[in-house]
């Protein structure tokens, strides 16, 4: 059990006030720190250097957060599109065919994932997990910074094909063909910028850090980046596939492609995409401890919860991945009984959370606000997507007990599971909200304007609740996951095809405000200087933003949470002192 | 007379536990990262012969034979590359072994050896590919038999690329006896390399 202690270490806002050492225990350590740390990369010489030529792993992480969010709020916007689209369902209106609404669904579902949510997320990562766990630096700098550069010009070429009439529903092979490169290399981008990341929390913990020591975030990221590293070239090897089916002609009509859209399912749809979460519920507990004064109890628990997870997630889309053929596999026990599971460690982490809520003192801001509502509508999410196993498991009892039930919720095919994907995405924008705002101090050494903050959370929660539930009330009233807009429509079903788009813009505008608030940051119009809040970890035991080295000197820790230990020395200390 | 007292006050000292501090063991990055690597190629290739299998399974259950007519895959080729892989995977030990020995000129000559092997296998490959008549654009089996052997293709190009950086590395005096991880690292890849050409081989070149 942890003492009940303020929150309130030494804040180091200068590299001359950190102490000499930071050991916290008398036992020598193993290794010498010096040696045993990642080697600083040098700060370039020039501006243009300092960007282009960095392998600093702080510049790193600010690049993909501002790309990532940027292209987060674009991959918004085509989602709004498509869902406005078929809010009129007689006819065409914003797309001048179905292969055009077609192409604005999938172009918005594929910069979500790949161009938006994944990057913000390696950013967050690349940024704050080697503060956490003690490194000078990030495993392989410089192959993080090609990761990046190689992701954010794969993602111009992939909106290029679509304007050029690529994608999968496109008519211009050539442009097809490149859509599929595009894919195919972000997927490789990303995963090897998650090597990077996996790396750092395995092999550049601080002196005195076991695994188990490891603090959440950087455990969570540890197992988004293992099952992502696993699970994404199974995804690349159907796009290499894909990639010489379209270049040698097997797939010479539109009619032949129309295969290639479901490719992306098997990662946007539960219980599979939930591996986008397993960060933000990691991140989640660590700001709620933060923002409540209170870090959560049972940290081998928590970390055990994050990895059942992590497993629950990947290991249902690795094991169905021989059903990925059929647009959403539903009907096979693995999906079932993960997606059953899954459930379970969502309401487990969020029951941990709300102990350090009653028991600690909490103020709510926005990075406590995002973090709370964020495990709400992963809640929702996870919970939700258990209707859409009953109908399989009416269908085993029926096989097994040779009887025919008359019921079925007949949601196979539908918007329901992009309800649930709603859900999901909303939650884990909520997540990188919260830890943009938590963090942001220390990646811009100013803070983001609170109240933009939760105008933002207030939209994106607002957002996903209208997005994600109209989507599975108009999945309930047979509206196709494809949509299809030349259909005669039930007014019902385009009433709740408009308010997801409403919910989908209100998502999108509540980014655009934390972009806003960001580049407010950035041009120093927002926010305090003053560092606003500290934590158990190690990134708040140097200054923010961060020395070029990270820290004085290699920190030494003999707990989870080092700089409780801290204080609580430098408590005794004084008491000492004073007693003498 | 003073010396030996300064020699025999350092060997009391060095007696007495002031030991020297031993050597740092160092973070073991790459290793690390190549492990990653090697389980990312894995699932690569696995992905594909996943496809390449469930493929195959459909078009013989629906009545078919697997192979277009006219098309024939030898096994001399296949097994000379299944022999010359296992034999790289002998030499990458040895050179293991004699860069742990200090025994630097041998060292680089079995990495130099296992270059030479792969460039054979890359060599028979395209050699292979061009006896079996199967021409890429005309049946729908070719594009998954092409992707599989091309996937693997360069993954070992990337193996053997990994290989010639850290044999230059060590020529040039940064991996030793003492410090082997740059070649265990690139030795590690091979190994996996090889492990999926035997898969391959036996998918693709044995099974038919």
């Amino acid at each position: 059990m942890f003492p009940t202690v303020s929150l309130a270490p030494p804040r180091f806002t200068t590299a001359d006030e950190v102490p000499a050492s930071m050991a916290l225990t008398e036992t020598r350590p193993d290794t010498d720190p010096e040696v045993d740390a990642v080697p600083a990369v040098s700060a370039p010489s020039t501006t243009v250097d300092s960007v282009l030529g960095t392998g600093d792993h702080k510049t790193i992480g600010r690049l993909w957060i501002g790309g990532g969010l940027l292209f987060l709020v674009v991959g918004l916007v085509f989602d709004v599109l498509a869902n406005a689209e078929i809010a009129d369902l007689s006819g065409f209106a914003i797309a001048d065919s179905q292969d055009q609404l077609t192409q604005l669904w999938s172009l918005g579902r594929d910069l979500l994932l790949f161009a938006g949510i994944m990057p913000v997320l390696i950013g967050i990562g690349t940024y704050v997990v080697p503060l956490q766990v003690g490194s000078s630096s990030i495993a392989f700098p410089r192959a993080a910074a090609a990761a990046f550069w190689i992701w954010e010009l794969a993602s111009i070429i992939l909106i290029i094909s679509y304007v050029m009439n690529g994608g999968p529903a496109g008519g211009r092979v050539d442009y097809v063909v490149l859509w599929t490169l595009a894919l195919g290399v972000m997927v490789a981008a990303l995963g090897w910028a998650l090597v990077c990341i996996a790396t750092t929390v395995l092999g550049a913990r601080a002196t005195g850090m076991s695994l188990e020591m490891a603090p959440v975030t950087s455990w969570g990221f540890l197992v988004f980046a293992t099952g992502a590293i696993l699970a994404l070239p199974v995804l690349l090897a159907e796009l290499v596939i894909a990639y010489i089916d379209v270049k040698f002609g097997f797939l010479p009509t539109k009619a032949d492609r129309s295969g290639l859209v479901s490719i992306m399912n098997s990662v946007n749809l539960a219980p599979a995409l939930y591996f986008v979460a397993v960060p933000v519920l990691a991140m989640m507990v660590d700001i709620i401890g933060v923002h409540t004064g209170r870090p959560a109890r049972f940290h081998r628990t928590i970390l055990a919860i994050i990895g059942l997870f992590g497993f629950l997630a990947y290991g249902a889309d690795m094991l169905s991945f021989a059903w990925r053929g059929r647009p959403l596999a539903f009907d096979n026990g693995v999906l079932v009984v993960a997606t059953l599971a899954c459930a379970l460690p969502v309401l487990l982490t969020l029951a941990l959370a709300g102990e350090s809520m009653a028991k600690g003192k909490a103020k709510i801001n926005t990075p406590l606000a995002a973090a709370l509502l964020s495990g709400v509508m992963l809640l929702a999410g996870t919970v939700t997507a258990v209707l859409g196993t009953i109908d399989p498991i009416l269908a085993f009892i029926e096989d097994i007990g040779d009887t025919n039930i008359d019921f079925s919720l007949d949601v196979l095919g539908t918007s329901f599971h992009w309800g649930v994907r709603a859900f999901v995405v909303g939650a884990v924008v909520l997540g990188l909200i919260s830890a943009v705002h938590h963090w942001g101090h220390k990646i811009w050494g100013r803070s983001l304007d609170d109240r933009l903050g939760l105008l933002s959370v207030l939209a994106v929660a607002g957002g996903t609740v209208a997005w994600g539930a109209s989507s599975i009330v108009a999945g309930f009233l047979d509206q196709l996951g494809l949509p299809t807009a030349d259909s005669a429509g039930d007014s019902t079903v385009e009433l709740m095809n408009g308010i997801s788009a409403a919910g989908a813009a209100l998502v999108a505008g509540g980014v655009a405000l934390l972009l806003l608030n960001v580049f407010g940051v950035l041009v120093g119009r927002a926010g305090s200087a003053a560092e606003p809040w500290t934590g158990a970890t190690l990134e708040w035991a140097t200054a923010s933003p961060p020395l070029p080295e990270n820290f004085a000197e290699a920190p030494v820790v003999s707990s989870h949470t080092p700089m409780i230990d801290m204080a609580l020395a430098e408590a005794a200390k004084d008491n000492d002192e004073v007693a003498s | 007379m003073s010396t030996a007292v300064t020699t025999d006050i350092s060997v009391r000292e060095t007696l007495s536990g002031d030991l020297p501090v031993a050597p740092p063991a160092r973070p073991r990055l790459l290793m690390i990262g190549t492990a990653f690597a090697c389980a990312a190629a894995m699932m690569l290739m696995g992905g594909l012969i996943g496809i390449y299998l469930a493929t195959r399974a459909e078009v013989i259950a629906s009545g078919q034979v697997w192979l277009p007519s006219g098309v024939t895959i030898p096994l001399t080729q296949p097994n000379m590359m299944a022999i010359t892989m296992v034999f790289s995977v002998l030499i990458m030990v040895w050179a293991i072994s004699s860069l742990g020995r200090g025994d630097r000129a041998m060292a680089y000559t079995a990495l130099g050896l296992v270059l030479l092997m792969g460039f054979s296998v890359i060599a028979q490959t395209g050699y292979l590919l061009t006896i079996m008549e199967l021409e890429l654009a005309s049946d729908v089996r070719a594009p998954l038999i092409y992707g599989v052997i091309g996937t693997h293709l360069a993954i070992l190009g990337a193996a053997m690329v990994f290989v010639a950086v850290m044999t230059l590395r060590a020529l040039g005096g940064e991996y030793s006896s003492k410090d082997r991880e740059g070649v265990y690292s690139a030795a590690m890849f091979w190994y996996v390399t090889v492990f999926l050409y035997m898969v391959v081989w036996l998918a693709i070149y044995i099974t038919k």
